[in-house]
């Protein structure tokens, strides 16, 4: 099981929960994540599309082919207060 | 004796005291000719809404680690002496103070340009998160100039 981390309204859109438990069963990468959130969250599935939230491992920002290690932090990062951090 | 990060790069849910933070940076050195601050607070309109109070959400950890990434590269790419920069998490009253950057330089015209720059990239790159309570209900902010 991978623990994701949420912020501001990803924490919203998922019921108000802090966080995710989630079990990547076909693949190690953040795009394989992103499937599973499609699945079971498809609002923050489809900003994450949009680009509007990122993903980060290991406080950095992620890419769809950045792999996901045991032990990794993970998170969701909607847009920053102070304007879009991309 | 706390580090020189844990001094100048706080995140924390009480509030500061502005003078305390610019003698802070005044007593680093006595090269220091001018401070420039910014101080940013709460306002009670966004977007034509009235705003009532705001929350913080901040990343724990990363949201540290991004100030501290911010002070670093003022302290080489600018002729600064020291910055301090701090930001509030938690519930803020309209009025009350969200930020703080403090530059100390020799003379003024780094110290202004250092400190624009620190509040840019700390709102461009620092995972914070603002939550408006208005009358109409709780809005996520996405964005601001």
């Amino acid at each position: 099981m991978i623990t994701v981390r949420l912020f501001g309204m990803t924490k919203s859109l998922a019921g108000n929960q802090d966080s995710l438990s989630l079990a990547l069963t076909n693949g190690r990468q953040v795009k394989d994540l992103v499937e599973l959130l499609d699945a079971g969250y498809p609002m923050i599935g489809e900003l994450i599309h949009k680009k509007k939230v990122l993903v980060s491992v290991n406080q950095e920002i992620a890419h769809e082919e950045t792999e996901i290690l045991d032990g990794d932090e993970l998170a969701l990062l909607p847009p920053f207060a102070g304007g879009t951090p991309w | 004796m706390p580090t020189d990060d844990a001094q100048f790069v706080r995140v924390q849910r009480e509030d500061f005291s502005v003078d305390a933070e610019i003698n802070l940076v005044r007593g680093r050195s006595k090269r220091i000719g001018g401070i420039s601050i910014f101080l940013g607070t709460a306002r009670d309109r966004s977007k034509g809404r009235e705003v009532v109070s705001i929350t913080f959400d901040h990343y724990e950890g990363m949201a540290q680690r991004k100030l501290r990434e911010i002070r670093e590269r003022a302290m080489k790419d600018f002729d600064i002496i020291e910055v301090a920069i701090l930001h509030r998490y938690g519930e803020i009253g309209i009025g009350d103070n969200i930020v703080l950057i403090v530059v100390g330089a020799e003379h003024r015209a780094e110290a202004f340009r250092a400190c624009q720059w620190a509040i840019d990239e700390l709102k461009r790159i620092t995972p914070i998160w603002k939550l408006e309570y208005t009358p109409e209900g709780e809005v996520w902010v996405e964005e601001h100039p």
